[in-house]
């Protein structure tokens, strides 16, 4: 028997023709992360990943950090699926394991073997009871559960299972620009995109001298945070500081972020198109702030055709910290720099801006050649693991 | 020179040497300042940390630099006993740790907790029947060192930390890892807390590694600014930070290979030595090779340390740290107070050549005989 690492896919059973490319991209998906250190083979109904031993942490935690894995199963394979291999397997197995209570539950994907599952699994339970002292089975609730799976050419047992992230393996559903502060929410929401299955580009707006360096590196880092659950993110940086000073100087106060948001938008939409995204992605959530009521949504929306998603527009602040912990941005977004949008931030902002008055406001500034040249001095990070500092370490 | 002091200090390996120098110049901006000299020093600092705690498996968060593995312990052992009083006021140490935990331990004694020592097989193990036995509710932390200094015992702490938290889930595992940090593997994930120092492990003297586990209540020890190192804070000391991370990555890799070779020597020197009859040699199974400790019957150890430094060798009576008392190791492996009162620590490295302990041991037969002669004329 060898070790194993099987995966069950997670919502891949509603896809019927595509399944093939969702499981060729999520086989890719893995190879990127592990693939140097495993050898990965796949059906229809399981990945199947082997590797040495010392390997299993390293390879368990880059899986656990993979879309589109509902479970992941840490177990043997069986050479063939003869029972008395299967048996002498079995009774290797317990006794490195240390329990009270088990049971065994079977599932043949193989009709044609000789035995039904319940039977597999009562016969099963006996080998074990045999062969370890001062144990006992327990259906309801045992300390372990055996899983035994005969398929075609081996037999399978496991048990240790781990949930996997689940949604869909990312890369499976076109790409999307994010656009990323260096807030709570946007590292959320591009996770969330993530995780149905959309590869994500991030568009970061920086206004030197307004906002620092230590702004743009943490929203590096928040990037790079994210882009464990996938490859590494290309950001795209935006220098917004002249746009920005000509809406400070020229546009009355309480429309500041409306337009500026609008501004971003018509960018971030430039960008995206420019770069294969379908979509823009972003953290605004419904009535969090100014800028996020439906009106203000509505008001900023407009300028731009490219569909819109708000992956957390329906979450409250604290279900999107608790999302943000359990991803691991947290700590990193509460870091205290300035970022573009609280530098110019009225004392007053229009809770219920008017499409009509912010198309006049507009009037007020040059604006079509102030994006044109903010997109033409695009710069790019791809948030590669820095080698800079390769050799002092 | 022969060089057999190991694990009172390491020489620093050139290439930490480099990147110390190098970080000093070229990245003299404080850490905590806005311009971009702080930045860079700070994207160095964090790159650095993060190699740790990659290597360790843990949180940046988790890992505090400190002065040295002495001022880890301190904080360690005090901030987390007056953090966790109102669990309990009883701590547990082994017989076997370094003097700095003792120290510790009495003004813990001073200010209200209880000590218990913690017995030990004859082979040096934490005798886990004792364990169990002396753990109460009110046992709020448990400190056992991964390899003693004197004698190199080394302790099985993921199991230690199975026992413990079997009797009291309250109960955190401190273990001081100084001797065992790029001897044999350690896995944070063993305790709940740990010690490490650079200066054992060829990095620079001046920096030590504290590791709490983040879910390990603590009372901070020093007050401060600034948001990395939270429980040392001051400006950090970014060269030896990025030399203490190379010396790391540099001392955990091939530990195989190393301790294989060691062991050789560390068998040579033991064939050797077992052949005088006034020398017992203080080793058991669970000793690491890189340590090797003996008793002289009649010679003042201090006195044979003195003659082989004639001859350009240098070695340890028991630990560095406590010199001048009785081997603390010893007796509480032998309980025989004539053996532990004669010891003289070897320890080896995979920088010790074959050549070099043929040497020592021609040396050492030298030294024996005069100081052997000596003592019959008295």
């Amino acid at each position: 028997m060898q070790k194993i690492i099987m995966l069950k896919y997670a919502e891949l059973n509603t896809k019927k023709a595509n399944i093939g490319m969702f499981l060729h991209i999520l086989k890719q998906n893995i190879e990127e992360k592990i693939g140097n250190f495993a050898n990965i083979e796949f059906d229809k109904g399981r990945m199947f990943i082997k590797t040495e031993e010392e390997n299993y942490s390293f390879v368990l935690n880059s899986l656990k950090k993979i879309f589109g894995i509902h479970e992941i199963e840490v177990g043997y394979q069986i050479e063939n699926t003869k029972m008395s291999l299967i048996e002498e397997s079995l009774i290797k197995i317990i006794q490195n394991k240390d329990f009270q209570t088990f049971k065994v539950e079977t599932k043949r994907s193989d009709k044609n073997y000789p035995l039904t599952s319940l039977e597999i699994s009562k016969h099963l339970g006996g080998i074990i009871l045999k062969n370890k002292e001062n144990i006992k089975v327990d259906v309801q609730n045992p300390e372990v559960i055996f899983y035994v799976e005969i398929r075609k050419d081996h037999a399978y047992i496991y048990s240790e299972k781990i949930k996997g992230l689940g949604g869909y393996p990312v890369g499976t559903l076109g790409k999307g620009l994010l656009m990323l502060s260096g807030g709570i929410d946007s590292p959320v929401a591009g996770y969330l995109a993530m995780k149905r299955g959309v590869k994500i580009e991030a568009i970061y707006f920086e206004s030197p001298p307004h906002t620092s360096v230590e702004a743009k590196n943490k929203v590096e880092s928040l990037a790079k945070i994210i882009s464990e659950y996938t490859t590494p993110i290309k950001i795209h940086v935006i220098n917004f500081t002249k746009i920005q000073e000509e809406i400070y100087k020229n546009i009355p106060h309480e429309y500041l972020i409306t337009i500026m948001r609008r501004m971003m938008y018509r960018i971030s939409e430039k960008i995206a198109y420019k770069n294969n995204c379908k979509i823009l992605i972003n953290g605004e959530s419904i009535g969090q702030v100014a800028s996020q009521t439906l009106s203000s949504m509505a008001a900023i929306n407009e300028v731009v055709s490219i569909p819109v998603i708000r992956p957390v527009a329906c979450f409250d602040k604290l279900e999107i910290i608790a999302l943000a912990k359990q991803i691991g941005t947290y700590e990193t977004s509460i870091l205290p720099f300035e970022d573009c949008c609280t530098i110019f931030v009225p004392e007053h902002p229009v809770i219920n801006p008017e499409k009509e008055k912010c198309r006049e406001f507009e009037k007020l500034i040059p604006y079509e050649e102030l994006l044109k040249e903010a997109i033409q001095n695009e710069t790019i990070l791809t948030n590669q693991t820095k080698k800079e500092f390769e050799d002092l370490l | 020179m022969i060089y057999l002091d190991y694990s009172a200090t390491t020489p620093v390996a050139y290439d930490v040497l480099e990147s110390y120098t190098r970080a000093t110049k070229d990245f003299m901006g404080n850490p905590n300042s806005l311009h971009s000299l702080g930045v860079k020093s700070k994207a160095l600092m964090h790159s650095a940390v993060k190699q740790i705690s990659d290597i360790f498996n843990v949180l940046e968060s988790e890992i505090t630099f400190t002065a040295g593995a002495t001022m880890s312990n301190n904080l360690a052992l005090i901030g987390t006993a007056l953090a966790n009083m109102k669990y309990g006021n009883h701590i547990l140490v082994s017989k076997l740790e370094h003097p700095s935990i003792y120290s510790i331990c009495k003004y813990l004694e001073n200010i209200g907790f209880e000590i218990g020592y913690i017995d030990n097989t004859e082979e040096g193990l934490i005798d886990f029947e004792n364990l169990k036995h002396q753990m109460r509710d009110d046992t709020i932390l448990v400190s056992v060192c991964a390899v003693n200094s004197e004698m190199g015992i080394r302790q099985p702490l993921k199991m230690i930390r199975q026992i413990i938290k079997k009797e009291n889930p309250h109960t955190f595992l401190h273990s001081d890892m100084t001797q065992a940090l790029g001897k044999i593997p350690v896995n944070f994930h063993d305790v709940d807390l740990a010690s490490a120092t650079a200066h054992k492990i060829y990095g620079p003297k001046g920096i030590g590694l504290f590791y709490k586990n983040s879910r390990v209540p603590f009372t901070p020890l020093l007050y401060g600014s600034g948001q990395v190192n939270m429980y040392n804070p001051g400006t950090p000391p970014v060269p030896l930070i990025v030399a203490f991370s190379k010396a790391i990555r540099l001392a955990t890799v091939d530990l195989d290979k190393r301790e294989n070779f060691i062991k050789r020597l560390n068998e040579k020197i033991v064939n050797e030595l077992k052949k005088y009859e006034g020398i017992k040699i203080n080793q058991t199974k669970i000793c690491i090779p890189q340590i090797l400790n003996i008793s002289f019957d009649n010679i003042k150890a201090e006195t044979f340390l003195h003659a082989l430094e004639e001859y350009e060798i240098y070695v340890s009576t028991n630990t560095a740290c406590s010199s001048g008392e009785i081997s603390t190791a010893v007796m509480a492996v032998y309980n025989d107070k004539k053996r532990a009162s004669s010891t003289l620590r070897i320890s080896l490295s995979y920088l010790t050549t074959t050549d070099e302990i043929n040497k020592f041991l021609s040396c050492f037969r030298l030294v024996y005989e005069k100081l052997s002669l000596l003592k019959k004329e008295e």
